[in-house]
């Protein structure tokens, strides 16, 4: 069914069955599954030794009674929410799992997870929360010992050139996603937030050869699309993971648009490509930990760490900034009174929804969109 | 909660009651010296306080001026500021206990008049924040330096090997202890240049001598708490681990880390325990709501003792080889991070500083703990605010469940007192009573 349908109606398509993806394609190549959460240990060397990479994904808003055996009530409602997946057997067709040390919640995670429910390949890839060299050079030892454990699972050795042209084909998926966010500086952009998450989120479910077919197919199909009304309020959407469009459409239905963002699977990865460096573990180091913005890292005090965002905002021509924050996720709580008040300083309203990943009450919170949108 | 709730713990032992008179001592004195502007560090738990001496530096600790401002109940004050600065009740309140005290000093220029020290944590030239066990303590130090206090930060970023990985392999000891030293090196390098000083080796041996030997006296009193009747509780316990975190490295503290020992040998030798009747034996999981650890004594009065906290053990990694004391200091680290693993790291895979204190959870070693110690259940304190360690008491309840040890996990904070229910929180420890009661 998915291959007779093309770009953006495909990847929608995808994006709601990514399981059921997977396993088709762990059928059809007989190579193993190997999930991962956090975007520290890169899919690229999964890629390269012969697996299949699969961005394991939560299901907001449904039950996590189940994780109640094995973890206490107060942390992380998303890894409550991917503990109790695991628990009632709805990810038992990984075959290996890789979680990085990128959170708290994350971390420890990772080991209630393998203790209660072990599965054929597990590892935890640590990794330091500061940018020093020898934070780097943990980082970079990391990156070998990963690749020497996926070699052994897998059977398959990874050579330079091989972990190169993975890159390469990553790179490429980069590019094009960078393209299509390029698409949403316009007013009005050309494609709609919530369409470009499920296309993201169908990336993680399909290899990077494909994937690229699947951004080129979108590309143009989106670049020949009549313009849309004009939008409402711009908004660059920042915080904890979303992996999920539900949020995305809420606003859009606020009367918002959400043009780029600041989050997991959002614009964090792609933003840059990894640099193609002579040995691919060092530009993995550098797109992975140097580059890769999240809040998990410490990029010194001062409000220069959120640079960034302003950049984006102003290249993206935002009016306002909409925080998505999963209860108890410490990273991103302990950042948001400083960055709510720089943005402030730069004249950019900002706007917190607290939720427990569930999107609930949507009542509240799309009033509360209202009230933002109509405020802007 | 109500204030009339809360009670303040009754100790024990002479040898701790006699902090009343030594800490005092030793506060006024730093209070001079930080009155006349010496160079003061603010840290937390993980940076080695004996290096810190050996700079002849003065630290104050945010993590333990919390649990002064929880006991003395002023925290919900800087707490609440801190939240109306946007900071979530959900954070450490340590950190918004800070963070609150923080915003008022810069907004009346004055340590507020709640402050349980005159000068309160005074002001510090310098910040050394670390990510031992939890994130929010290098965060902590970001948001400060960000928004509060234009001074210099450090904050020390070991790892440790997760549970799953085998430590004595000697390329992944080599990756980790890689990792410890050179963080260190940085540490000293940037403690060289804020004080302007280089870092006396000779110093910092004598230092790290005399806090293990205290460190030592304080181990060896532990393994004393395996005796019956349980000769020392959790109130003393958690009073006794403050003059190593301030006093470290000095004759005074090892003097009352020996009387310790010394007073709880006696006791052993002559079977006085700490409650009449001892009836259950049991261990503390979690932080102490230090606003309130009285509970201890409620506990006790129904003959219900603890003969062992799960944090702020100390273990017995500082054997180490003190000719080198840098990398005596890495070498301590990582046994502590071995000692973990032993534990069985799955739910805490951090490592601490054995020169103060780190936890234990875990499924190894519990059956040796439960034997030794002869436990009959345990307790779990789920602080709301702080998961860092609170993490893994499901876990750790069912090791227990599976070895048959009765374990009961109620739910408050270490420093938030708004969060206590006394009245259900008390129902509930009696009820676990009961039912320990009816299991014998
Ligand atoms: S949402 Fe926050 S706490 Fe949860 S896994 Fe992500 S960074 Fe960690
Ligand atoms: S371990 Fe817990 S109490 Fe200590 S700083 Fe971390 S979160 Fe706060």
């Amino acid at each position: 069914m998915s291959k007779q349908l093309q770009g953006l109606a495909r990847a929608t398509h995808i994006a709601s069955r990514r399981d059921e993806r997977i396993c088709a394609l762990k059928k059809e190549t007989g190579k193993p599954v190997i999930g991962y959460l956090c975007c520290f240990a890169p899919p690229e060397i999964i890629s390269a030794a012969g697996a299949i990479p699969y961005r394991i994904t939560g299901r907001p808003g449904d039950t996590t009674s189940e994780a109640d055996a094995y973890v206490e009530p107060y942390g992380c409602t998303y890894v409550r929410n991917i503990l109790a997946q695991a628990a009632k057997g709805r990810l038992d067709f990984l075959d290996g799992l890789v979680i990085s040390h990128s959170c708290d919640m994350v971390q420890r995670l990772y080991g209630v997870w393998t203790y209660y429910r072990p599965l054929a390949y597990s590892r935890l890839f640590n990794v330091p929360h500061q940018l020093t060299p020898w934070s780097q050079r943990f980082f970079h030892r990391e990156l070998g010992f990963f690749k020497e454990s996926l070699e052994q699972f897998t059977g398959v050795t990874v050579t330079a050139d091989q972990l190169k042209q993975t890159i390469a084909r990553y790179n490429r998926n980069r590019t094009l996603i960078r393209e299509l966010y390029a698409l949403r500086r316009e007013n009005p952009p050309l494609i709609k937030g919530s369409e470009m998450l499920d296309l993201l989120l169908a990336g993680g479910a399909v290899p990077a050869e494909e994937y690229i077919t699947l951004l080129e197919e979108t590309l143009t199909e989106v670049k020949a699309r009549a313009l849309p009304d004009p939008p409402g309020p711009r908004l660059l959407v920042w915080g904890s993971l979303l992996d999920d469009s539900t949020f995305y459409r809420m606003i859009e239905e606020a009367g918002g648009s959400v043009v780029t963002d600041d989050t997991c699977i959002g614009f964090r990865v792609w933003d840059q490509d990894v640099p193609e460096t002579g040995d691919p573990l060092e530009g993995l180091k550098e797109h992975y930990l140097v580059n890769f913005q999240c809040p998990r890292t410490d990029r010194g005090p001062g409000v220069k760490r959120f640079d960034y965002i302003l950049e984006r905002a102003e290249r993206y021509n935002v009016d306002g900034v909409v925080g998505y924050i999963i209860s108890f996720c410490d990273p991103h709580k302990f950042d948001y009174p400083d960055l709510r008040d720089h943005l402030k300083k730069a004249d950019l309203p900002m706007l917190l929804i607290d939720d427990n990943y569930s999107f609930t009450p949507a009542g509240a919170i799309k009033t509360r969109l209202q009230a933002f949108m109509e405020m802007l | 909660m109500s204030t009339s709730e809360m009670s303040r713990a009754r100790r024990h032992l002479e040898t701790t009651k006699k902090m009343k008179e030594m800490l005092p001592r030793f506060f006024t004195r730093m209070i001079e010296r930080r009155f006349s502007n010496e160079p003061l560090a603010w840290c937390m738990v993980g940076v080695p306080p004996e290096l810190l001496k050996a700079f002849d530096l003065l630290w104050e600790w945010p993590e333990n001026f919390g649990t002064m401002c929880a006991s003395r109940l002023v925290a919900p004050r800087f707490i609440e500021v801190a939240e109306g600065d946007g900071y979530s009740q959900e954070l450490c309140s340590y950190v918004t206990n800070t963070m609150g005290y923080c915003k008022l000093v810069k907004e009346t220029g004055e340590a507020p008049p709640e402050s349980p020290l005159p000068g309160g944590m005074g002001n510090p030239s310098m910040l050394l924040g670390s990510g031992f066990i939890c994130e929010p303590r290098w965060k902590w130090f970001q948001s400060i330096a960000t928004r509060f206090l234009d001074v210099p930060v450090y904050s020390s970023d070991p790892l440790s090997p997760p549970w799953d990985v085998d430590p004595h392999d000697p390329r992944i000891a080599d990756h980790y202890q890689q990792l410890i030293r050179e963080d260190l090196f940085g540490q000293v390098e940037f403690l060289e240049k804020q004080t302007g000083k280089k870092l006396d080796l000779d110093l910092l041996r004598e230092i790290m001598a005399l806090s293990h030997k205290a460190l030592a006296y304080w181990r060896d009193t532990l393994a004393l708490r395996q005796a019956v009747p349980c000769p020392m509780g959790s109130t003393d316990y958690f009073s006794a681990i403050i003059p190593q975190m301030y006093m470290v490295g000095e004759a005074e503290a090892v003097d009352f880390y020996r009387e310790i020992y010394q007073e709880v040998k006696a006791r052993v030798d002559n079977k006085i325990g700490i409650v009449e009747d001892e009836k259950y034996r049991l261990v503390w999981f979690g932080l102490p709501p230090w606003f309130n650890l009285g509970i201890f004594n409620y506990l006790e009065s129904f003959g219900a003792v603890f003969a062992l906290e799960s944090t702020y053990n100390v273990g017995d990694n500082f054997e180490v080889d003190l000719g080198n004391p840098l990398e005596a200091i890495v070498k301590r680290t990582w046994q502590r991070a071995l000692r973990m693993h032993d534990y069985g790291s799955e739910v805490m895979p951090e490592l601490c500083n054995p020169a103060v204190f780190g936890g234990f959870y875990g499924s190894k070693l519990l059956d040796e703990v439960v034997r030794d110690f002869s436990l009959d259940g345990a307790v779990m304190h789920l602080t709301r605010s702080c998961r860092a360690v609170s993490f893994g008491e499901v876990h750790t309840k069912n090791r227990l469940a599976a070895m048959g040890v009765p374990s009961l996990i109620f739910e408050s904070d270490m420093a938030d007192p708004r969060l206590w229910s006394d009245a259900q929180i008390k129902t509930r420890l009696h009820a676990f009573l009961e039912t320990m009661r009816r299991q014998d």
